[in-house]
This record gives C-alpha cells, sequence and structure tokens, in this order.
C-alpha cells in the first residue's frame, strides 16, 4: 500500500468524522431554534417539529424486519422523550398512537399498558386508556394489573362505578391479585347502587378470604348494606303509618316505628329520600 | 480433502481476521452494546429490556455488515489479486477451496459473534446480575443467521461483484426477515401475484425461524423441537446454497 493511499484514508475517516460532529451540532441548534423561537419566526407550530409521528402498527412491524421489540423499545423512549419534555400546545395529540404502536410491536410489555392507563387518561385520553386496558387485557390474559388499573380508569374519570366493578370483578379472579380487589368489586357495585350484588360479593369475600383487613372491611360493609336495606323496610312501615316517607332517620325512632338507629359500621352518614324512601349515603 | 479444507478455513480465518474492517466493526459493536447502557437509563425502569434488545439487535446488523462485506470479498480477491491460480494449481478442487473460504469466514464470525456476546452479557448481568437462559439461544440464532447469510453471499459473489453481491444479500436479508409479511400478502392476494408471493416465501430463507431475540425479555427460551428444527432448517438452507454456488463456482472462468 502507498503512502499516499494511507494518507487519503486518514483524510477520508477524518472527513467522515468531521461531517459528522458538524450535522449533529447543526442538528441540535435547530431543533433548539424550533423549541425555542416564537412561531412567527420560525413560521410554523413547532409542535409539528417536535411531536413525534410514529407509524401505524402494521407498518411498524412490516418495517422492523423482525426487530419488533427493539422498534416497541425505540418507541418506548421516543413516548419517554415525548411526555418527559412538555407539551405546548396543551395536549399531547400523539400519546395514545405511541401507547399503542408500543403495544402493537410488543404486545406483552406490561409496563407500557400500566403506564399508558395511569397515564393517558390524566392527560385527557380517557377512552384511548381503556382501549388500551382492553388490549392489554387480551394480550395478558393472565395479569391482574390490566382490568384493575381499567378499573380505575372507570372510577376515576369516567365516574362509571359498574364498570369499574365489572373490571375489578375480572381482576380478582387473575391469580396474584391483591386480596383487597375482592373488596373493591363490592364498594363498586355498592357505589353504583347495586346493593344486592354487592352485598353478595362482600359476603364472599368475608367468608374466603384469609386477610384479616379484608375479612374485617368486608364484614363492615356487609353491616353497613344490611343497615340500608335496615332502613330502607322501616322507611315503608313508616310510609304505610304516616302516609309519607321521614325525612331523617330520627324520625323512624319517634315515629315508633324503629327503638333506635344502629351505628354504622363505615361511619357513614346515611340519608333517606322524602318521595321514594330510598336510603343512600351522604355525599362530601 | 478435509485437511486441505481445514487449512484454507483458518488461512481464510487469519486473513479476515486481520482485516482493519473487522476490528473496527467489532469495536463499534461493542461501543453500541455499552451505549444500550445510556439508554437503558432513561428507559423508565425498563433497563434489562433495552440493552438486551438493542444489544442483540446490533449483534444481528454487525455480523450482518461483516458477512456482506467480508464474506463477498473472499472469493473476488483471490481472482482480482490472481493467487487463485497458485490455490488451484496445487491439488485443490474448487469445491475444498469454496468450503474452505466458507468454514474459515463462518469461524471468524463465530469468534466476532463471541467477542460481541461476552461484552453483551457482561454488560447484563453487571446492570441486572441475571442473564436470561433465552440470551443464549438469541445469540446462537444469531450467529447461525449469519452463518446462512454468509453461504448466500459466498453464492451471489461467484457470479457477481462484490457490491452486488452485498446488495443482494442484504435484499436477501430483508426478504427473510419479512416471511411473515409476505405469507400475510399472499394470503390476501389472488391468482399469479399470489403464486409469486408463495413461490417468494418458500424459495428465500425464513430468518424469522432464527429470530429468537424478542422472546429474550420475556425470558421464553425454544423447545427442543424448535431447537431441532432451527438446526435443520439452518443445516438444509445451507448445505442447499453451498451446492448452488458450488455450482456456479465451478463454472466460473477467471
Amino acid at each position: 500500500m502507498s503512502f499516499k493511499a494511507i494518507d487519503y484514508r486518514r483524510f477520508t475517516l477524518l472527513a467522515v468524522l468531521i461531517a459528522f460532529v458538524v450535522s449533529y451540532v447543526a442538528q441540535i441548534n435547530f431543533d433548539a431554534w424550533l423549541r425555542y423561537s416564537p412561531s412567527k419566526l420560525s413560521g410554523v407550530s413547532y409542535n409539528v417539529f417536535i411531536e413525534p409521528q410514529p407509524l401505524s402498527g402494521p407498518v411498524a412491524k412490516a418495517v422492523s424486519f423482525g426487530a419488533t421489540e427493539f422498534m416497541a423499545d425505540y418507541y418506548w423512549l421516543t413516548l419517554i422523550q415525548y411526555y418527559g419534555g412538555g407539551t405546548p400546545n396543551g395536549q399531547y395529540r400523539k400519546l395514545a398512537e405511541l401507547f399503542n404502536v408500543v403495544t402493537d410491536l410488543s404486545p406483552k410489555f406490561e409496563q407500557a399498558y400500566q403506564s399508558g392507563l395511569i397515564i393517558l387518561p390524566g392527560e385527557g385520553f380517557p377512552d384511548a386508556a381503556i382501549a388500551l386496558g382492553e388490549k392489554g387485557q387480551r394480550n395478558l390474559p393472565n395479569s391482574w394489573e390490566m382490568p384493575y388499573y381499567t378499573g380505575l380508569v372507570y372510577h376515576i374519570y369516567k365516574k362509571d362505578y359498574l364498570d369499574a366493578a365489572k373490571q375489578f370483578q375480572i381482576a380478582a379472579d387473575k391469580p396474584g391479585a391483591p386480596p383487597i380487589t375482592k373488596l373493591f368489586v363490592g364498594i363498586y357495585y355498592k357505589a353504583a347502587d347495586q346493593r344486592q350484588v354487592a352485598y353478595e360479593i362482600f359476603r364472599t369475600v368475608y367468608e374466603t378470604t384469609t386477610d384479616s383487613y379484608v375479612k374485617d372491611r368486608a364484614g363492615k360493609y356487609m353491616a353497613h348494606l344490611e343497615l340500608m336495606s335496615f332502613l330502607e323496610d322501616a322507611a315503608k312501615k313508616y310510609q304505610a303509618k304516616f302516609g309519607h316517607y321521614p325525612t331523617s332517620p330520627q324520625e323512624l325512632v319517634a315515629g315508633g316505628i324503629v327503638r333506635e338507629i344502629p351505628t354504622d359500621p363505615l361511619n357513614i352518614k346515611l340519608q333517606i329520600d322524602t318521595k321514594t324512601g330510598a336510603v343512600s349515603e351522604v355525599k362530601g | 480433502m478435509l485437511k486441505v479444507v481445514k487449512a484454507i478455513a483458518l488461512n481464510t480465518f487469519r486473513e479476515t481476521i486481520r482485516d482493519r474492517l473487522l476490528y473496527s466493526l467489532v469495536g463499534f459493536a461493542v461501543l453500541v452494546i455499552a451505549a444500550s447502557l445510556l439508554a437503558g437509563s432513561v428507559s423508565l425502569g425498563q433497563d434489562a429490556r433495552v440493552i438486551q434488545d438493542f444489544s442483540l439487535t446490533a449483534m444481528l446488523v454487525f455480523l450482518l455488515i461483516i458477512t456482506y462485506f467480508i464474506g463477498t470479498q473472499l472469493v473476488f480477491r483471490e481472482i482480482e489479486r490472481k493467487t487463485i491460480y497458485l490455490v488451484l494449481s496445487k491439488p485443490v478442487s474448487r469445491e475444498t477451496f469454496y468450503l474452505g473460504k466458507f468454514l474459515g469466514l463462518c469461524l471468524t464470525i463465530l469468534v466476532a459473534g463471541l467477542a460481541m456476546a461476552v461484552m453483551f452479557l457482561a454488560v447484563l448481568s453487571l446492570k441486572t446480575h441475571q442473564v436470561p437462559t433465552a440470551a443464549y439461544f438469541a445469540v446462537g440464532a444469531i450467529i447461525l443467521e449469519a452463518w446462512l447469510l454468509t453461504a448466500v453471499s459466498l453464492l451471489f459473489s461467484a457470479f457477481t461483484s462484490p457490491l452486488s453481491s452485498a446488495i443482494y444479500t442484504f435484499g436477501v436479508t430483508l426478504i427473510g426477515h419479512s416471511s411473515a409479511t409476505i405469507w400475510l400478502l399472499s394470503q390476501r392476494s389472488h391468482s399469479v401475484l399470489k403464486s409469486i408471493l408463495e413461490g417468494v416465501y418458500y424459495l428465500f430463507p425464513n430468518l424469522e425461524k432464527f429470530n429468537l431475540r424478542n422472546d429474550v425479555v420475556f425470558n421464553l427460551h425454544p423447545g427442543l423441537t424448535q431447537v431441532t428444527t432451527i438446526l435443520l432448517y439452518f443445516a438444509g438452507y445451507t448445505v442447499f446454497l453451498l451446492l448452488l454456488g458450488l455450482a456456479a463456482f465451478r463454472r466460473d472462468e477467471f
């Protein structure tokens, strides 16, 4: 090999290195300019630039050429950077898409589902979170976390206690689910005004659990529901006697229907609907 | 014959192992594997996952680059430098020469692969204090895939230039890893296109058979049946490629 040839190779290597460094520095400066300059200056909505543009699941799979987990990791890191980078336009528009592509590429990536179920509803995408949770349940049928987290979304963001109860019921039957999950099923059915179902669930929990705390709480919930039924029966008797429903539980004592109002084991104040006689918890 | 094959293989190994390109590729792969530590640290507790996926993908990519750039030049260089006349003037058949070249490069790939694997396993155990059994299977499958593609690159280099050969081998790699997509497309197509796609699916190597990388994260190691299938598929397809390559090499006029 001649001397000139060696020099040429060294020069090429050096040129490639310099070009790489220069393009890298130029790129990060350009990104920073787009990010921090006013939109009037750059002439574009910068969110278009920093927003990731994930491929659809099937396309991402096809172009990963078998490296689906690697591609899922790439989108996972993109998602973290995107979410950690802040959102100037008020909404992470691509968040749900990113969670979807990650879980399309890696259907058993449990942490991705869990993060999605925690993050998405808080960012204004409760429906996307529920869809992700359902996808997680299909792909990870043994995970109690998937229905559990989905149930939380139904509860906190949709105020849909019946669906929350159904999700917790699914979670409670999965291996490894914390014993308290069964308790939540009853609580949500109770919140959804499905008192009979809730009572049966609390009873099963009370009879089967080995966790002393859960047993104690289940017992108290049963007593609480029994008290509500007891007061409703008494209100019906009051209505038959006086022609109208009582305005408070204490009127049942004054009217001679019951001798005393038992103490609620959960210390929840109860009220009677003067039109229907239905007993409910005083909120707040 | 075996003695001659061994001599050519060892000579090819010595030749390729001295190639500076190999050093830089292995060095770069080792760097990428080490860099996966960095990517893992910003993955919200998914360090093990990221290290495994990044490292195994890097291993495959760099071993394939070695195959493309060194494998395709092996025979070509001998012809270009006219050293092949020296070899073939001795009692060395073309078959022996071709087989020796293949085995020599396989040995190089094995050494490079093991060097990368040692780095990968060291990084993984350093970070997570455990190495899933599935990782060893994945590493083995990567090396097998690189060996099979070495046979592909030798086949192409028997009748075309190194650059074309590298491009064709790269094409075979992409097709081989798209087997599931090709099959899906063929099932959704009709008549001629369906037959063409099915033909491509069966004719080209199904490299997804060697893809155990996606299972490492979940530590799902293959069963005996799967391992046997992979080995038989590798052996069958490689022998087929070598026979085809030999047929082309026998007809070559230097």
